[in-house]
């Protein structure tokens, strides 16, 4: 539908606005050419001719700047070739022109809710711009690095793949040019400037050249089949495999299966024994553990024994000195000492009292007691020798040997250097016919008292012992 | 055979986002129907001149 360009009243078939009059033949004829540049460029665009699109759509907007389709596509051939900028520029001025009802907002809503592409492709801008000054300053290795990046960023920025193209050319790289200028031709196949380098190319390029380029292409395209429609070759894939759902499902299940049966027969057998054999460590370990403790638990036992041994042993032993009715040997030196302190004199009833105090229990006894044994002993043992020599020789008289033994024995124990009565217990064991005894006695008289009359009296007993035994 | 200076010549630097809004504003968006109109209104004008002229 037209509108006057004065009063926008719908216009129809007469040179004149039905409304306000005035004279629209000019300004229809100026539409209708802009629709027909707006159709070019669209037949170009679906070509892929895009710089033919290019030229036809702007003049289209040069006859009508309200066409708004024709606006809104060249905005997209723009975004296409990767002027980011140019189609930004088109689709604002389209919005602006036709707020409402428009593709063109939803163009701009995409770019504002990715701006990460929209960075992305503003730094293939910046980068492009960069490799340009350095071409211009000569430092062309860096330009083509620089335009490599720019290419990974934006495969599809025509501009860059004709500059690279270019450098290429320029270093007589011509398989290289020609590469670029094929990627370039995918995006835009109308290029003039495309062409005529790829031409240089193909002039400049050697047969092996021209086969390795000719591989390179069908490997990327695959089963190719290519189309030539008058100016313009479309390749289309002879065979192209499409994955469709059935099948992307039969694989996952396919992959799955396996990856199940991978899992069971090759990783889970492993897993497995290395699980047992864990265990069976962790198992040894604690088997040793569990030996280790039962030894020391026998062994325990086995102290405890002991231990329970001796207790009841000491209790019977602090049992029977509790219930015996005899004075213990401390009461008796004690009971002696009191004695002696009452009535040194007493030599009868300290004797008495000192009667439980053998040599025997002096060997047992502490420090302490032994001293205050000697100190007694140093006071009255003489006068005890003495009384006890007296007893024993009376009992020896009497032919009463046991008793003359005892006494004579408690007085060898109160005077060592008493020669008489450790002869008389001799004598008195040898009367009783322990000559063992005897025997030692009379030596110990012959080894203590060598030159005194006992001694001789000794050694003649001695003699008679031997001549009797023999 | 390519000149590689002369090549270059026909590269220019592509705008920026940075450069977006002063683009947009320098675009000149006189289209044919606004020169048409521009045409009519001075061929009116020129008239109304000269029968005003001619009137004297």
């Amino acid at each position: 539908m037209m509108y006057c360009y004065n009063c926008s009243h719908p216009l129809d078939e007469t040179g004149v606005c039905p409304a306000c009059g005035k004279d629209v033949r000019l300004y229809k004829k100026a539409l209708f050419i802009s629709n027909k540049y707006y159709n070019d460029g669209l037949e170009k665009a679906l070509t892929r001719n895009l710089s033919g699109a290019v030229e036809s759509l702007r003049q289209s907007v040069k006859f009508n700047k309200a066409n708004i389709d024709a606006r809104n596509l060249l905005g997209l051939v723009y975004f296409e070739m990767g002027e980011v900028v140019l189609a930004l520029g088109e689709w604002v001025i389209s919005k602006n022109l036709q707020p409402e009802r428009n593709l063109s907002g939803r163009y701009l809503n995409v770019m504002r809710s990715n701006p990460g592409k929209l960075e992305n492709m503003n730094q293939a801008v910046k980068k492009f711009n960069q490799g340009l000054v350095y071409c211009e300053n000569g430092s062309l290795d860096l330009a083509v690095i620089q335009l490599k990046k720019v290419l990974s960023i934006n495969p599809k920025f025509v501009k860059a793949h004709q500059l690279l193209a270019l450098l290429y050319l320029n270093a007589q790289s011509w398989g290289k040019a020609k590469s670029q200028l094929m990627k370039c031709m995918k995006v835009d196949n109308g290029s003039v400037l495309t062409q005529r380098y790829m031409h240089e190319a193909d002039k400049m390029m050697l047969p092996e050249e021209r086969r390795q380029v000719a591989n390179e292409k069908k490997k990327a395209a695959g089963n190719a089949v290519e189309e030539k429609h008058g100016n313009e070759t479309i390749i289309k894939p002879v065979h192209r495999f499409k994955a469709t759902s059935g099948f992307n499902i039969s694989g996952l299940i396919v992959g799955l299966v396996l990856g199940i049966a991978f899992a069971v027969f090759l990783i889970l057998p492993a897993r497995v024994q290395q699980i047992t054999e864990e265990r069976k460590e962790a198992l040894t370990a604690i088997s040793e553990e569990s030996d280790a403790k039962s030894a020391k638990i026998l062994e325990y036992e086995t102290r405890i024994a002991a231990l329970e041994s001796e207790k009841d042993t000491l209790t019977a032993d602090i049992a029977a000195l509790e219930t015996s009715g005899d004075k213990t040997v401390n009461d008796a030196l004690m009971s002696a000492v009191n004695l002696y302190l009452a009535d040194a004199t007493d030599i009868e009833n300290i004797s008495l009292a000192m009667e439980p105090v053998t040599e025997e229990s002096l060997e047992d006894a502490g420090e302490d007691f032994q001293a205050l044994y000697e100190t007694l002993i140093a006071g009255v043992g003489k006068p005890m020798a003495d009384r006890y020599y007296n007893a024993g020789y009376a009992s020896y008289r009497a032919n009463a040997y046991e008793e003359a033994i005892a006494s004579f024995t408690k007085c060898c124990q109160y005077d060592k250097e008493n020669a008489d009565a450790r002869y008389f217990l001799g004598m008195s064991h040898y009367a009783l016919e322990d000559t063992a005894t005897a025997r030692r006695i009379f030596d110990e008289v012959m080894s203590e008292f060598p030159n005194s009359q006992r001694a001789s009296q000794a050694e003649s007993a001695l003699a008679e012992i031997n001549n009797a035994n023999d | 055979m390519i000149n590689f200076e002369e090549e270059l010549k026909r590269f220019k630097p592509s705008a920026e986002v940075e450069d977006a809004e002063d683009s947009i504003y320098n675009q000149d968006l006189d289209d044919m129907a606004d020169v048409v109109v521009s045409l009519l209104k001075d061929a009116r004008q020129q008239t109304d001149y000269t029968r005003r002229f001619n009137r004297r």
